[in-house]
């Protein structure tokens, strides 16, 4: 009886499901601003994680079983390789789908501590996408050119983005993913649990 | 002529694939552009026509934008944005219109039927069968909760950021949540989830048109990528 009430229903599916399209959505309406300024796509590391923050949270208050986030990240994945993305980031967005998975279960899924954490791993995926201009600095650089870009953009996207900055961001992302998982979880109680949706 | 979905899934994984790596020589670029035509023909064959005719015209566009007004040496604002609108066509349309063709055109039905040939598990298809038909969806509640902001004169949220955005996210979210409630009430009565394999109304064959398609995707990515790296 224990394990058939952990494995996902039809109705998890389906919620994963309308959850990665709201946040594909919100990660497309807010990608669009990256293509006026590099230093924006630089920004997403703050922006994202606000934005996605009421979303993701309330996701979090749908999840029960095990298995939900790491499918919602895999999604992503296939999403954003369908949308051009490139297959260099896929597998760390998996991995930190996993990861917040698994933070996630340490606090059974009702902590919120745990859940901040983890949503806060789970933002990785944004950094996911800047995976290509990290390893294959070189050649992306030449493609981007070749592509049509002006070589100020190209020039102002790589000193906005290197191995030097990396770090920095991806522990900006983390602080803003925290940040967001509070906002959001305040958002969610202000009009979700008054409204008896969750 | 109707495409079996294995083709059209096919298809999207060869053009985000040419999509992923950029042209550098004029016959990379003819192996890209006939890429980008085949959806937009095949938009046109199944009769629609106006967004056919909307994403050849933005492509269109960019590309002479792009090869003929800019360069790399352009710099300014305006130029700086032009970069960024052709950017964003050329880069990401082809793989746009395909997704747009295969979501337009296949059913849900015929797609589970698709991936439950292919062996993918049941999650995953579920939930993408769901992403696919939620774009729609989204779209269209979006643009009814602005309907109903005008309505109300509710135009921008006073000018606050923040306000705009949680003026629309919070009843975006509200129903996309009661959809998804009626979604799944819906797919558990048609006994999804069960324990029995499920059967299918649509038998999947391929024809003649799929593997002429499918062996020239194939040839496109093989030449695209020999000329690129080993030439």
């Amino acid at each position: 009886m224990e394990n058939k009430s952990n494995r996902l229903k039809a109705k998890d599916f389906i919620t994963i499901g309308i959850f990665a399209a709201i946040l594909f959505a919100v990660e497309f309406a807010f990608g669009m601003l990256g293509y006026i300024h590099p230093y924006i796509v630089a920004a997403y590391v703050v922006i994202l994680p606000l934005a996605s923050g009421i979303p993701m949270m309330l996701f979090y208050t749908k999840v029960e079983k095990f298995g939900m986030i790491t499918i919602l990240s895999v999604l992503l994945a296939i999403i954003m390789f369908v949308g051009g993305m490139g297959y260099l980031g896929a597998p760390l967005i998996i991995a930190s789908g996993l990861i917040a998975d698994f933070i996630a279960k340490s606090g059974k899924y009702k902590r919120f501590k745990k859940i901040v954490v983890s949503f806060g791993v789970f933002n990785l995926w944004i950094c996911a996408n800047y995976f290509p201009i990290l390893v294959t600095a070189d050649s992306y650089r030449q493609d981007l050119i070749d592509g049509g870009y002006s070589a100020e953009y190209v020039n102002n996207l790589f000193g906005a983005i290197n191995v030097k900055t990396i770090g920095v961001l991806i522990v900006l992302r983390f602080i803003f993913g925290c940040i967001g998982a509070v906002l959001g979880k305040a958002v969610v109680k202000k009009h979700f649990e008054k409204a008896g949706i969750v | 002529m109707k495409l079996d979905p294995r083709t059209k899934l096919f298809m999207i994984l060869v053009v985000s694939i040419i999509a992923m790596m950029s042209a550098t020589t004029p016959l990379l670029w003819a192996i890209r552009l006939s890429i980008t035509l085949i959806p937009i023909i095949l938009l046109i064959v199944e009769k629609k026509y106006s967004s056919a005719l909307k994403f050849l015209i933005a492509y269109v566009t960019a590309l002479v934008l792009t090869f003929c007004f800019l360069s790399s040496e352009s710099e300014g604002l305006l130029s700086s944005l032009l970069i960024g609108y052709c950017g964003i066509v050329v880069q990401f349309m082809p793989a746009l219109i395909t997704a747009w063709y295969v979501i337009r055109t296949t059913k849900i039905g015929e797609f589970m039927s698709c991936m439950q040939k292919m062996h993918v598990p049941d999650g995953l298809s579920v939930s993408l069968a769901v992403v696919m038909r939620f774009f729609p969806t989204i779209k269209e509640e979006y643009s009814s909760i602005n309907d109903a902001m005008r309505m109300r004169g509710v135009m921008f949220g006073g000018g606050n950021v923040l306000k705009m955005f949680e003026f629309r996210m919070i009843p975006l979210l509200f129903s996309c949540v009661n959809i998804g409630e009626e979604l799944s009430a819906a797919a558990i009565t048609r006994g999804l989830g069960g324990e029995t394999k499920r059967s299918s109304v649509v038998e999947l064959r391929l024809g003649v048109f799929d593997y002429l398609l499918m062996t020239f995707l194939t040839a496109a990515t093989v030449f695209f990528v020999v000329y690129k790296y080993f030439l």
